[in-house]
């Protein structure tokens, strides 16, 4: 997918283990791989294999026990330039849509009168212009987790993270905003790491799916999707894409 | 204008809500022949009130103006000073640690009971009792705020932690916000508790005021001005109620119902 064969990200060897009174409780377990600059990676696994501890040590939300994450901090600093998107909209309900979308910009105390345009174009990127002034409980499932895109990708991003976003909603909402995010990947051009456990979600996004088996969880692939792009709904037909989604049914040992 | 007529009609059904009382206690007294000094007609209470020979000398707007002046000086005190210790309480743990036990010791105390100190403490009148309605109505302000700053969604933590949010951002675009309801929830019985403080402190040791007037009244079992104090210590608290109730909707307009559903 990208010529620059230089990761933005190496995540090298990362575990996690929670101590209890008497045993260590293991959340992650060695898992290592590189996502490239503009590439779409899904990490697909099912409940509990780690893949939202991964999202959170990689975020700064959890200290990892062991391992290694290596970017370049010439290219990308870490510390700024994350978009998360989590499995709730966790939007403030008393913010207007629009102030929502900010507040990255008023957390990194960037100059907030110089981001209202980008703000407002961001909401029409995810098809909400025009509700810039709603409060979020005027918002369906849906909509509440366009803005909060809209919001990971305020401060402008390099590697946009994104835990089961859509996990939430209903499966026609669910795959309309997986439409929509590819348009938005391929206009905003952003790096993204997609938690999911939908096989066939993983397959339509991705450039690549990383596959973990649940605990002990470990690194059961890394696997290249070579589908054509840009994606519509005719390339779930494609006979690779079956043959792609099989393989990781086997790799999860679901055949 | 359907708003309009909705107040309207609220408006017409609460004057016909007091007319009915009033009928009922007027009734209740011609039919059981009840005294005057036991309880008195709503016309001897309305001329205690009214009149412009009998309401002169209980010089109601010296009594109001005192009541009134404590309980707005105890509650503001209250709001402020609450606000400002709950702060404190849930950013440092050693605030936590000292002020806790203070405040739960105190606040299992019958506050009232310390009323005849203030008075040696504070003197006789406003500020004693002033001081004995912040004592009453302080607390639950104080336990309301430091539960809502506490209860703070682990999530909308991570949220901002993930941008390296200072603790001081934390405080102001998260734990404040989101402690509101439960500030106002606060403030609504501080507000009610200021009113029953400053009342109880004019029992005690004041020589003006509403609960002046109503121990004063009683000597010479003289009921008409005791029921027209009531009356009027109701309406200050009900007053203050509003007010309280009008700043949660102006400050918190996203707490109103969505105007329309959006699927």
């Amino acid at each position: 997918m990208s010529e620059d064969r230089t990761p933005i990200i190496s995540i090298r060897n990362v575990k996690k283990t929670y101590k209890t009174r008497n045993t260590e409780l293991e959340a992650l377990g060695d898992v290592s791989f590189d996502v490239f600059p503009g590439e779409f990676v899904s990490i697909v696994g099912p409940s509990g294999c780690g893949k939202t501890t991964l999202l959170k040590i990689l975020a700064g939300l959890l200290p990892r026990t062991s391992g290694e994450i290596v970017v370049d901090p010439a290219n990308f600093n870490i510390e700024r330039e994350v978009g998360f998107v989590f499995q709730k909209p966790l939007l403030l309900h008393w913010r207007k849509v629009l102030d929502n979308v900010l507040l990255p910009i008023e957390i990194l105390k960037i100059d907030r009168r110089s981001m209202v345009d980008k703000a407002r174009s961001l909401l029409a990127l995810v098809g909400l212009e025009g509700f810039e002034d709603r409060y979020p409980n005027e918002l369906s499932g849906g909509m509440q987790q366009r803005v909060s895109i809209a919001r990971a990708l305020i401060h402008d991003p390099k590697l946009l993270l994104m835990d089961e976003p859509f996990g939430a909603l209903d499966a026609i909402t669910r795959e309309r905003l997986n439409m929509e995010l590819l348009q938005i990947w391929e206009k905003t051009k952003k790096t993204i790491l997609f938690v999911t456990h939908g096989i066939n979600e993983a397959v339509f996004l991705s450039d690549r799916v990383v596959v973990l088996t649940a605990r002990p969880s470990r690194m059961a692939a890394s696997l290249d999707i070579k589908l054509p792009r840009p994606r519509a709904q005719t390339v779930r037909t494609h006979p690779d894409f079956g043959r792609y989604a099989l393989e990781i049914y086997k790799d999860l040992e679901l055949s | 204008m359907n708003t309009t007529i909705r107040m309207t009609r609220s408006f017409l059904s609460k004057a016909l809500y007091f007319v009915v009382v009033i009928g009922l206690w007027q009734a209740a007294i011609t039919v059981f022949k009840i005294k005057e000094f036991i309880v008195p007609s709503p016309l001897s209470v309305f001329q205690a009130l009214f009149s412009p020979e009998i309401a002169p000398q209980y010089q109601w707007m010296t009594h109001i103006g005192t009541t009134m002046g404590e309980i707005l000086a105890s509650f503001t005190f209250t709001a402020v000073f609450g606000f400002i210790l709950s702060l404190f309480i849930t950013w440092s743990r050693f605030a936590r640690a000292v002020v806790m036990p203070v405040i739960a010791v105190f606040n299992s105390l019958p506050k009232i009971a310390l009323a005849p100190l203030f008075l040696i403490w504070f003197g006789y009148g406003f500020a004693a009792n002033v001081m004995i309605a912040i004592l009453v109505a302080f607390f639950p302000v104080v336990l309301n705020t430091t539960t809502g700053l506490d209860s703070v969604d682990e999530d909308l933590l991570d949220l901002v932690r993930y941008l390296h949010a200072s603790k001081l951002q934390i405080f102001i675009k998260i734990r404040i916000p989101m402690s509101l309801p439960y500030v106002f929830a606060g403030l609504k019985i501080s507000a009610t508790l200021a009113v029953v403080g400053a009342i109880v402190g004019e029992f005690v040791a004041s020589s003006q005021g509403l609960g002046f007037l109503i121990k004063d009244s009683q000597a010479m079992m003289n009921t008409p001005p005791m029921f027209a104090s009531l009356l009027l210590i109701s309406a200050i608290g009900l007053g203050l109620f509003s007010f309280i109730a009008l700043m949660e909707k102006v400050l918190m307009p996203w707490n109103r119902p969505a105007s329309e559903e959006l699927g």
